[in-house]
């Protein structure tokens, strides 16, 4: 069976955990309990009949207390960035994570803007909006709540890999 | 003995495995066993290889690490960080591995760090927690200021703003207030009314919002008064106890909305209740007592060192330590370079100073450092310049732009200064404000005078308002010759002031404080204004010179300066060719990326651009290769000593010729004898400008000047 490494980067309190727990159990809790270190979920597809493993490295979130390794990148296949529609600072985060984690790889990479369930508070201009649209493979808005898009992204960007 | 330790490893939930076969990540357990171990490797049973395989992807990952170790000569060890692992069962397991090469024994030991990961998840959690709130307050109390300012800022009928900004300030889910400038509320949102709600007030108490906001603050807050007086930003956490049942931690800011003439029109005052986050804090002392930025002491760690040592009677410094332009800092690069900029300084100074002094995060950019066993200025003044030290190193963003930054500190001591911890942080930070300097480094002891002196600033800044209503300004004009053509083809215009009872004043006496008060952005429009005017005036009169006006590093980043210089040519009909802006070396290294869209937009209308005062500063080829530039002014002080000082000689030659190569014309200032002129123009100085030819003079005298084509000098040696 084929195997994929992907991780989930992202700052701290984004909802990268909630994203796989969505994607890997279908359920979401609300109360926010922070990752330490690295958790990996594995979960396997069928992609064009073909079983594929996914191993999901959800990664620590980056803040003053955990700043970003990119020794967690080796061996990866493709990387999702995800960012708080609530927060406009996870948003320039995010960004900043995506450009070290592009020094190491070139591997896909997409934008999940999570929380579509909240009302957004970030106050861009689509114009800057899209210069960051156009740093990543794509682009989903997500909801680990109420799943919107989680499951297409994942499968998206399984896709990606597959073709490259 | 064999028991024993294998009784401590198991006690430490840990297991020791050794390379059985490195290639093929073969290993077998040699020591502990517990149910866990088994959970994560089923096959490790009776000292059997058994391979650690794709199923434990983490592990295996750092394998690829602990391989390169183990294969090394020496003794080492590796750490794998901690992660998660849901095992076979669907049990989940928190892990560290530890990779070992001892005696040339290749060890593997893996620990079970479930108590470890519970601490630290519960630790960090309610640091997140606080993060995230802090986030969100700061987002959405920055978002609203800026909207309200634009509304306050921009002319409307006086019902309409009421209207706008009630519904602006309506949303906002915490205290928003607009005073008038005596502190009248103007609006209080519903959040605010709510949260100054009192269950059981007493009949004497305050009960309106902006009110027990002020008494707490003049309560708190040593520096309330120089706040006010300055028209400065405050923003930080005030206790609201009014017994018997209320006691609130707020979050609060206050922040000026000015007119064009510095005056304080309204003042905007932020609340948000964070009792909740300091009881999360408090749950964990550390936190209570620590900048969660740069893990300093804060503030009120820092009230209770200062109280502390106050009460010891041993003698100290204070120092108050403010970072130099640190919100333009933070709005030109960004919150979380300003955030790093902070963690680096606050580092650097805890590197120039002992480890028995005491340094705390006190505002935003500001530090107070508690300097014990220091009992004169000179030594006070040697650390602190240590501090300085640390402002000259670059600093660099994360995409590898680098800067420096200066910083202003006063200093006072006790008992000497004051007796008291509040009174010691009044004075120290008078002294602070006293000697700021735009872009310098700069330290001031309190002494009285600082006290008369800040008194005299105050005046004098109530004088250039009334300067700028009466129209006490002109525009003097001081000629700039071209070599070449031996004619004016320049001049630089200069402001004077006519003061009612001073006579007249040069701009070297009140620009600075104008800096200071940002009442330069009035006065620079001002001259801007003028400054077409006159040359709407020479060009009537068949003089076709261009007026050179200097802008100030406020007004470079003042956003709407482009299309006020634009709106004045327009106004007065004129050719932009005959207007040149003039900035300092200071500016475009500062302001880099301000300077450059401002300047380049000035030149595709056609103006020109010229570096005053080169040298004097930080000179970088970079940024004159890189900017939009035309003329280059070499400073009156090389000019000065270039006949009898070889090296000052030197300099300008070699300014001259760099200037050349790059396409840039050159300016010598200060040319006040004909052996400097016969020197400048031997080495091809393109112009000149200096009391050899005229002082700056009115407009009437400049075109007598231009009229009568004496410029008082010998030409013979020009070819």
């Amino acid at each position: 069976m084929i195997q994929k490494k992907i991780c989930l980067l992202g700052a701290s309190s984004v909802g990268k955990t909630s994203l796989v727990k969505q994607f890997v159990e279908g359920i979401f809790d609300a109360k926010y309990l922070t990752t330490i270190g690295v958790k990996i979920d594995k979960k396997v597809i069928t992609f064009e009949n073909e079983q594929i493993q996914l191993m999901l490295w959800d990664i620590e979130g980056n803040d003053r207390y955990h700043v970003f390794q990119e020794k967690y990148l080796r061996g990866c296949s493709g990387y999702i960035v995800v960012v708080d529609q609530t927060r406009t600072s996870s948003l320039l985060e995010g960004i900043e994570i995506h450009s070290q984690a592009r020094k190491v790889t070139q591997c896909p990479a997409i934008l999940a803007i999570n929380k579509s369930d909240l009302h957004a508070k970030w106050h861009w201009h689509d114009n800057e909006l899209k210069t960051y649209h156009d740093l990543f493979e794509h682009e989903f808005i997500t909801s680990a709540k109420t799943g919107e898009n989680v499951e297409t992204m994942f499968l998206k960007l399984t896709e990606l890999l597959i073709k490259e | 003995m064999a028991t024993l330790l294998s009784d401590v490893i198991n006690a430490f939930e840990q297991i020791i495995l050794e390379v059985v076969d490195v290639k093929a990540n073969s290993f077998k357990l040699v020591e502990g066993g517990s149910p866990w171990a088994q959970d994560l490797f089923p096959l490790s049973v009776n000292q059997q290889a058994f391979i650690i395989s794709d199923d434990v992807p983490f592990l295996n990952d750092f394998l690829i690490d602990a391989k390169l170790l183990w294969n090394k000569p020496d003794n080492a060890r590796l750490r794998s960080g901690i992660w998660t692992e849901v095992t076979y069962n669907k049990k989940e397991l928190h892990l560290e591995a530890i990779a070992i090469k001892q005696n040339q024994r290749r060890l593997l030991v893996v620990s079970n760090q479930a108590e470890e990961y519970c601490m630290r998840q519960d630790t960090l959690q309610s640091a997140r927690e606080l993060l995230l709130f802090y986030d969100n307050v700061l987002e959405q109390n920055e978002y609203l200021h800026t909207r309200l300012l634009d509304i306050l800022k921009t002319p409307k009928e006086q019902d309409n703003i009421l209207n706008t900004l009630t519904q602006a300030v309506e949303k906002a889910g915490f205290a928003v207030l607009i005073a008038n400038n005596d502190f009248v509320t103007v609006i209080a949102n519903s959040a605010a009314e709510y949260l100054f709600e009192q269950s059981n007030p007493l009949p004497n108490d305050i009960n309106k919002p902006l009110d027990i906001i002020i008494k707490l603050l003049k309560n708190q807050l040593p520096e309330y008064e120089r706040i006010i007086s300055t028209k400065s930003t405050w923003e930080g956490e005030l206790c609201w106890m009014s017994p018997p049942s209320t006691l609130k931690w707020l979050k609060v800011s206050l922040n000026p909305v000015t007119n064009e003439f510095n005056q304080v029109k309204n003042w905007i005052i932020f609340a948000n209740d964070i009792s909740n986050v300091k009881h999360l804090a408090q749950r964990n002392e550390q936190l209570a007592l620590q900048d969660m930025l740069t893990e300093l002491p804060n503030r009120l760690s820092f009230w209770q060192m200062l109280e502390k040592k106050v009460s010891s009677q041993e003698p100290f410094y204070l120092l108050y330590v403010d970072i130099n332009n640190f919100r333009q800092h933070n709005e030109f690069y960004g919150h979380d370079e300003g955030d790093k900029l902070l963690v680096e300084f606050a580092g650097r100074i805890k590197r120039a100073v002992k480890e028995s002094d005491f340094i705390a995060r006190i505002g935003g950019d500001e530090f107070g450092i508690i300097l014990t066993h220091v009992d004169n200025q000179q030594h006070c003044k040697k650390i602190v310049n240590r501090i300085f030290d640390g402002t000259l190193k670059p600093f660099v963003t994360g995409k590898s732009e680098s800067f420096s930054i200066t910083a202003s500190v006063g200093a006072a001591n006790f008992p000497h200064d004051a007796s008291n911890a509040e009174e010691l942080m009044k004075f120290v930070d008078l002294s602070t404000y006293n000697g700021k300097q735009n872009n310098k480094n700069s330290l001031q002891f309190y002494t009285e005078s600082i006290k008369d002196a800040s008194h005299q600033v105050i005046e004098m800044e109530h004088e250039l308002k009334l300067a700028i209503e009466n129209n006490e300004f002109e525009l003097f004009l001081q000629p700039i010759i071209n070599l070449a053509h031996k004619k004016v083809i320049k001049a630089e215009a200069l402001i004077r002031w006519h003061h009612p009872k001073k006579g007249i004043i040069n701009p070297g006496e009140f620009i600075p404080i104008a800096e200071k008060s940002e009442l330069i952005i009035t006065i620079g429009k001002w001259v801007i204004a003028y400054a077409c005017q006159l040359v709407k005036k020479l060009l009537s009169k068949g003089h076709q010179i261009k007026v050179s006006i200097n802008l100030s590093p406020l007004q470079v980043l003042d956003q709407s300066l482009f299309s006020y210089i634009h709106a004045c040519v327009t106004k007065n009909n004129i050719d932009p060719q005959y207007l040149e802006l003039e900035v300092t070396e200071g500016v475009l290294v500062d302001d880099y990326s301000q300077a450059e869209k401002l300047l380049s937009r000035a030149r595709a209308i056609g103006m020109s651009v010229a570096v005053d005062d080169f040298g004097t500063g930080y000179s970088s080829l970079v940024y004159l290769k890189k900017l939009p530039l035309d003329f280059i002014k070499i400073d009156a002080s090389f000019v000065q000593d270039i006949i009898s000082n070889d090296n000052d000689k030197a300099i300008v030659k070699a300014v001259i010729a760099m200037a050349h190569n790059l396409n840039l014309g050159v300016t010598a200032e200060g040319v006040e004898t004909q052996e400097q002129l016969n020197f400048l123009a031997k080495n091809s100085c393109d112009a000149i400008q200096g009391f050899l030819f005229s002082e700056a003079v009115n407009l009437e005298a400049f075109m007598q000047l231009l009229n009568q084509g004496n410029l008082g000098a010998s030409w013979d040696f020009c070819k």
